[in-house]
């Protein structure tokens, strides 16, 4: 039951950081990425390969760097196009990934995946206690990941972006490089992603290409939409019960006769579909809105500062 | 062997005309592109194979039936979802069919499970001319896209429904206006567009397997061969699905056939850098 808490709350930690790139992505910046699935993928399959050579710590970074570097090529390719084209890029870029590690066999593994992904600290480990440091390392990650996203909404950046997103030819007139803003906004985000894949590898040490389907995409735009765009609490709650609320219909199973295991995933999946659509109708907002930030918050009258 | 490759990708560009001219027609309405049309494609199948093989009804009839019930799909995802969400901007659009593709996948899936099936067709020798070899799926994909092609360009330059869509399409205030009311052509448009896609299903179900992810293989191609042709231009998408067809049927010369949907992504990028408003000039830079 333990391990069972254990894996539930590593992947909540790890939807959280994929919800928060979105969120930074779509939320603050208003660029739609259906790619998601593909530099979470990405972001595993660099650690998983380069691990074993350089170490987990500059696994990671490398899995972070390569996610924003083709983050930023993507967008650089799209960005200036109306909206549409850079969620079929995406969608493309995914589905790409997919292919190619499915049949790059040798740096891939191919269908087989790659097996024995070392974990951090697991010289240091003491017997026994595996679970309890990736769960440890899981949710360091996140409130790292979660206190970056915060001070980037509060920074200038942040600021510049939702003017961009809201009004990007108000904000050109007023001198803020809209297209660097964007493509920017949009390489953090790709960043964060492959971070959230690096820790999917640490946690399961295997990683085949059946793991990243466009499913991850699906539960990223749900935790979004649930949490509230642009809100990273708002985020971290609509992850966090969004994966609560998927876990336990795994149990329905006992519950409902005459549904077998292909059905009851075929329900699961469409609920995710049911949600995210009538969440957009009803709820635009999500559960925690967009703080309305003044100009108080970011400049406190003087009177104050004293 | 090349002109062999580049027959049957032309049968592959027919097979692709249909949902690229739908997902083309829809943009130009309601400004969004509509990413269920894969599991859209993917319910067509579906629906003329339980015509086909459930009830035992011959194919031409369960297509129609595949027709319609792809139809109606889309008008109850239109009246349901799309209409409500129309005044929210084409990324809310965007995010919304993607959970209508979901929703979708998931019926057929939970009704039909994950088996690969197909409809009850008796396999025949494939017809040879000139070293060439040319099989009944082929021939029946080819006339049935051509046929449809030729009606509904009809429909759309010569019939008064057609000038109303294309009013639409350009300007709806304009048409508005001029009492062409932009709900009932918008209806209209999906209806005609799901029929549309549900013939796709039929005839790629003829071509492969049907299984709940079908239609997923044809989404990046579709997309690709909108692009290319201009989203919004239905001349074009028909000539974007053409050349996506054979280009990746021809990649088979130089790259191995797993990779061959690597094509359509190619095009796509390709087609971004140096000509974003595709072959016939639809405007793609926003402002």
């Amino acid at each position: 039951m333990i391990s069972y808490l254990v894996t539930v709350v590593i992947l909540v930690s790890i939807a959280a950081l994929v919800g928060l790139a979105l969120n930074l992505q779509w939320g603050l910046a208003g660029l739609v990425n259906f790619g998601v699935a593909g530099f979470v993928a990405l972001g595993a399959y660099t650690l998983a390969i380069s691990a074993p050579h350089v170490g987990w710590l500059a696994g990671m970074v490398l899995a972070a760097a390569v996610c924003a570097g083709l983050s930023m090529l993507l967008s650089l390719l799209t960005i200036r196009l109306e909206e549409n084209y850079l969620a079929i890029v995406t969608i493309g870029f995914a589905e790409i990934v997919r292919i190619l590690l499915l049949n790059l066999g040798e740096l891939t593994g191919g269908a087989l995946g790659i097996a024995d992904i070392p974990r951090p600290f697991a010289g240091v480990t003491p017997a026994g206690w595996g679970d309890a440091v990736i769960l440890a390392f899981a949710l360091g990650l996140v409130v790292i990941v979660f206190a970056f996203s915060e001070a980037l909404v509060r920074s200038p950046f942040g600021r510049a972006l939702r003017a961009v997103r809201d009004d990007a030819t108000a904000a050109a007139a007023l001198g803020k490089p809209v297209l660097a803003l964007r493509v920017r906004a949009f390489a953090i985000g790709g960043a964060i992603m492959g971070l959230a894949g690096a820790l999917h590898a640490f946690f399961l040490t295997y990683i085949d290409p059946s793991q990243f389907t466009p499913i991850i995409t699906a539960y990223a735009f749900m935790a979004v939409i649930a949490g509230g765009r642009g809100s990273n609490l708002g985020l971290v709650l609509g992850a966090g019960s969004i994966m609560l609320i998927l876990e336990a219909t795994r149990f329905l199973k006992d519950v409902i006769p005459g549904v077998d295991g292909v059905q009851l995933s075929a329900l699961r999946l469409g609920m995710i579909g049911v949600g995210i659509v009538l969440l957009l109708i009803l709820r635009p907002e999500g559960l925690v809105s967009e703080p309305k930030r003044r100009f108080a918050d970011f400049f406190p009258p003087e009177s104050e500062k004293a | 062997m090349a002109l062999q490759l580049f027959l049957n990708g032309l049968v592959t560009g027919l097979l692709l005309a249909l949902p690229a001219l739908a997902l083309t027609l829809v943009f130009g309405i309601l400004r969004f592109a509509n990413f269920a049309v894969g599991a859209l494609l993917t319910l067509g199948a579906y629906a003329a194979y339980t015509a086909n093989v459930v009830l035992g009804l011959p194919l031409p009839i369960a297509a129609a039936f595949a027709a319609g019930t792809v139809a109606l799909a889309s008008l109850i995802a239109d009246a349901l979802v799309f209409e409500r969400l129309r005044t929210r901007g084409s990324i809310t659009l965007l995010v919304a069919s993607m959970g209508v593709s979901l929703v979708v996948e998931n019926i057929c899936r939970f009704i039909f499970g994950n088996a690969a099936r197909s409809f009850d067709l008796a396999v025949a020798r494939p017809m040879r001319w000139n070293g060439l070899r040319i099989n009944h799926e082929q021939l029946i994909t080819a006339g049935v896209v051509i046929i449809a092609l030729v009606l509904l360009h009809l429909l759309i330059t010569a019939s008064p429904l057609g000038r109303a869509m294309r009013a639409v399409a350009d300007n709806a205030s304009l048409a508005a206006v001029r009492g062409v009311e932009r709900r009932t052509i918008a209806r209209i448009t999906f209806a005609l567009t799901g029929a549309l896609i549900g013939l796709a299903g039929v005839l790629a179900g003829l071509d492969r397997a049907i299984d709940p992810l079908m239609g997923w293989n044809y989404q990046i191609p579709i997309f690709a061969a909108a692009i290319l042709g201009g989203l919004g231009s239905p001349i074009g998408a028909v000539a974007g699905a053409l050349l996506i067809g054979v280009a990746e049927e021809m990649s088979a010369l130089v790259l191995p056939v797993s990779f061959r949907q690597i094509v359509s992504f190619g095009v796509i990028l390709l087609l971004l850098l140096f000509r974003a408003n595709g072959l016939f000039g639809a405007k793609a830079i926003r402002k």
